[in-house]
């Protein structure tokens, strides 16, 4: 059982983790027509406002990229340094580990560099793949800016990675090698991903319906997120979690979820909880026909058809894919705070092949344990459970 | 922090003039020579065909290092819990998507699925049906270290061994020209921590110790890996496995961040 001692995130919907909320409960989308002038894709899109202040190419430096943006962004926010400096502070910088998840890092950057390689036979003088898109990047820059020392790893297992950190810190923490861990994940808007998911037919034309009859792909979003854990008990705790392989396909989930009823069951037990003790569920639902099918699957074989409620928040935030995992942390965890259960966004006519109890508008829960579900490429699962402190 | 103990259990070694472990054991002990040698990856015989033709450079690399140890290894029938450690991650496949959306956007969608940081470790799942968890981590150049210390604190909190893969795949130009790895290089390694039971054979024990990185200077890369591979996030791992030849009490120490990480060979843990 960990502390959540402060969260921190910028999102489509704003920057903090209120607006995320406000938006979220709502089912208010923060989505839009694409119109990027460097994508002529046909999709909608999550940006997050002021991601292209010119201002913020004097402030980041040589580390200046769209990744390194979202994140700096969200690590302004005023509560979270405070409670990073006094964990700095109480056990030393070299004692608070650090597990971000990224998938593209600053692709972006390089993706603009290589293409002024390309017509010129030179790389721009200010390029630096190290200092924006390597991997690790992200974690070097996120450390520099927050004064922490301690061990630290970027994982890109795609669209789990800002989940399976969760676990990861559990490990570091029974282990001793730290007294407290900053997890997180940064995504942002490429090319890569756009045409990527084009390529593969998973972009929607419209606004991403999760659970929706007529779903018919993804919408594409950006998002840094930040949670500070330790072992001291917070009003919202992480309980546990559960990761499995689907060793099945590389870009397409099981057909009945057996990936993710192993995550599922591995959480349950991980936090020592029955399925009936899961009040909510928030699912990947990234509104392909494919994964919410197999999702949906996976949660009526563990948790019994139509039961237990279930909300997908990606019609308001669009997939964050390595952020994913942490913007829904954070949202599970408020979900818990403040006893309210956010709308399925954007599923007007769910899909009745699909056994779950969708929440069709915000409600009211006595809300104690909930789950908070992220799958990814390469059959990678991750489920984490979450509760509210005693 | 108190020193985190661990015992090698086997280890695969890939790179060129380097085929197996016994061969980067001959060229550490000074009995043999390294010399260049271009190294030929297969298609993975463990994948379905039409996978295996598909495979990325990288995603071979990587499964034919995992394949000397899994292989035959003490756990074969015992789908492993995973590690993947790596610097830049997916070798070719970059340039080839940067390439493609410089020009006419068109990518493929083997060459995105391909492109991902987790394409080796979801294809061995898939290769070897293994539905265990698999991790992929990074730290830059330092990615051994990271991978070493994820694989160590999951053995712990599982009681189970762990594999870790540590791999660098070569770079084509232009990208060669900002990431200067020319050379593919990957290492597999087995490990398991004390109390997890494993009683199968071990190559060694070690102990692992994280410092401020101040405290002292990483170990220099031995003379008998090739100058070049310095760039190498898995150089650090292939010149640990020098340790295996080396007397109690020997170490390497490694940057790991802001951090120093120094391994030290120690007598066999008891299980």
């Amino acid at each position: 059982m960990l502390g959540i001692a402060a969260s921190s995130a910028v999102h489509p919907a704003g920057h903090g983790v209120q607006a995320l909320w406000d938006a979220v409960s709502k089912g208010r989308s923060a989505l839009r027509a694409n119109d990027l002038d460097w994508c002529e894709l046909d999709c909608w899109i999550g940006a997050v406002p002021g991601v292209d202040d010119p201002a913020l190419a004097a402030q980041l430096g040589p580390s200046d990229c769209r990744n390194h943006r979202l994140a700096w962004m969200a690590l302004q926010d005023a509560p979270f340094r405070r409670a990073v400096s006094s964990a700095i502070n109480r056990h030393g910088a070299h004692r608070i580990g650090l597990l971000l998840g990224t998938s593209t890092s600053g692709i972006r950057s390089t993706e603009l560099a290589y293409a002024q390689r390309q017509a010129t036979g030179a790389w721009p003088g200010e390029f630096s793949l190290r200092q924006t898109h390597t991997v690790d990047a992200l974690c070097r820059f996120s450390a520099s800016e927050m004064g922490l020392q301690g061990p630290m790893a970027t994982v890109s297992t795609a669209c789990s990675s800002s989940a399976k950190v969760f676990l990861m810190a559990q490990q570091w923490l029974a282990a001793g090698l730290v007294d407290a861990v900053v997890v997180g994940g940064v995504d942002s808007l490429c090319l890569s991903t756009l045409h990527g998911f084009g390529a593969l037919q998973l972009l929607s034309p419209r606004m991403c319906r999760p659970f929706d009859a007529g779903r018919n792909g993804i919408s594409i979003g950006e998002a840094a997120g930040f949670m500070l854990l330790d072992q001291t008990p917070a009003a919202v705790n992480f309980a546990g979690g559960g990761e499995s392989s689907d060793a099945w396909h590389m870009s397409t989930p099981h057909p009945q979820g057996e990936g993710a009823q192993a995550a599922t069951r591995m959480a349950l037990a991980a936090a020592q909880l029955q399925a009936s003790d899961i009040g909510w569920i928030n699912a990947h639902g990234t509104a392909t026909q494919a994964n919410d099918r197999s999702e949906a699957a996976a949660i009526a074989a563990v948790f019994g058809g139509h039961t237990v409620p279930v909300s997908s928040t990606k019609g308001v935030t669009g997939h964050a894919l390595a952020a994913a995992g942490i913007i829904e942390a954070i949202v599970t965890a408020q979900a818990i705070e403040r006893a309210s259960l956010p709308p399925s966004a954007n599923c007007e006519t769910p899909d009745a092949a699909l056994e779950v109890n969708l929440v069709m508008a915000q409600q009211p829960s006595t809300l104690r344990h909930a789950m908070s579900n992220s799958f990814g490429f390469g059959g990678s699962n991750c489920a984490l459970v979450f509760s509210a402190g005693a | 922090m108190a020193a985190l103990s661990f015992t090698l259990h086997a280890a695969g070694v890939l790179a060129p003039g380097l085929s197996d472990l016994a061969q980067l054991r001959a060229v550490s002990r000074g009995e043999q020579t390294w010399v260049d040698a271009p190294l030929e990856l297969p298609g993975p015989s463990q994948l379905p065909s039409n996978e295996r033709r598909r495979a990325s450079q990288v995603v071979r690399l990587a499964l034919a290092c995992i394949a000397q140890v899994v292989d035959g290894a003490p756990w074969s029938d015992m789908p492993l819990r995973s590690v993947f450690a790596t610097d830049e991650g997916t070798g070719e496949v970059s340039q080839q998507m940067l390439q493609a959306l410089s020009t006419t956007r068109q990518v493929s969608p083997l060459l995105f699925t391909n492109s991902v940081h987790n394409a080796p470790s979801g294809y061995f799942s898939i290769a070897w049906r293994n539905t265990q968890p698999a991790t992929v981590v990074s730290l830059g150049l330092d990615s051994f270290a990271c991978g070493l210390v994820c694989a160590v604190t999951q053995a712990m909190a599982t009681a189970e061994p762990v594999l870790l893969v540590s791999y660098d795949c070569a770079m084509t130009p232009p990208m060669d020209e900002v990431l200067g790895v020319r050379q593919s290089t990957a290492t597999a390694w087995i490990i398991s921590t004390p109390g997890s039971g494993a009683r199968a054979p071990a190559l060694a024990s070690f102990t692992l110790e994280l410092e401020p990185a101040g405290a002292h200077q990483p170990s220099p890369q031995p003379d008998w890996l090739p100058a070049a591979w310095s760039g190498h996030s898995s150089a650090r791992g292939l010149a640990a496995l020098g340790l295996l030849d080396a007397a109690l009490g020997a170490a390497q120490a490694m940057r790991y961040g802001a951090q120093m990480m120094t391994l030290t060979r120690a007598p066999e843990a008891t299980a």
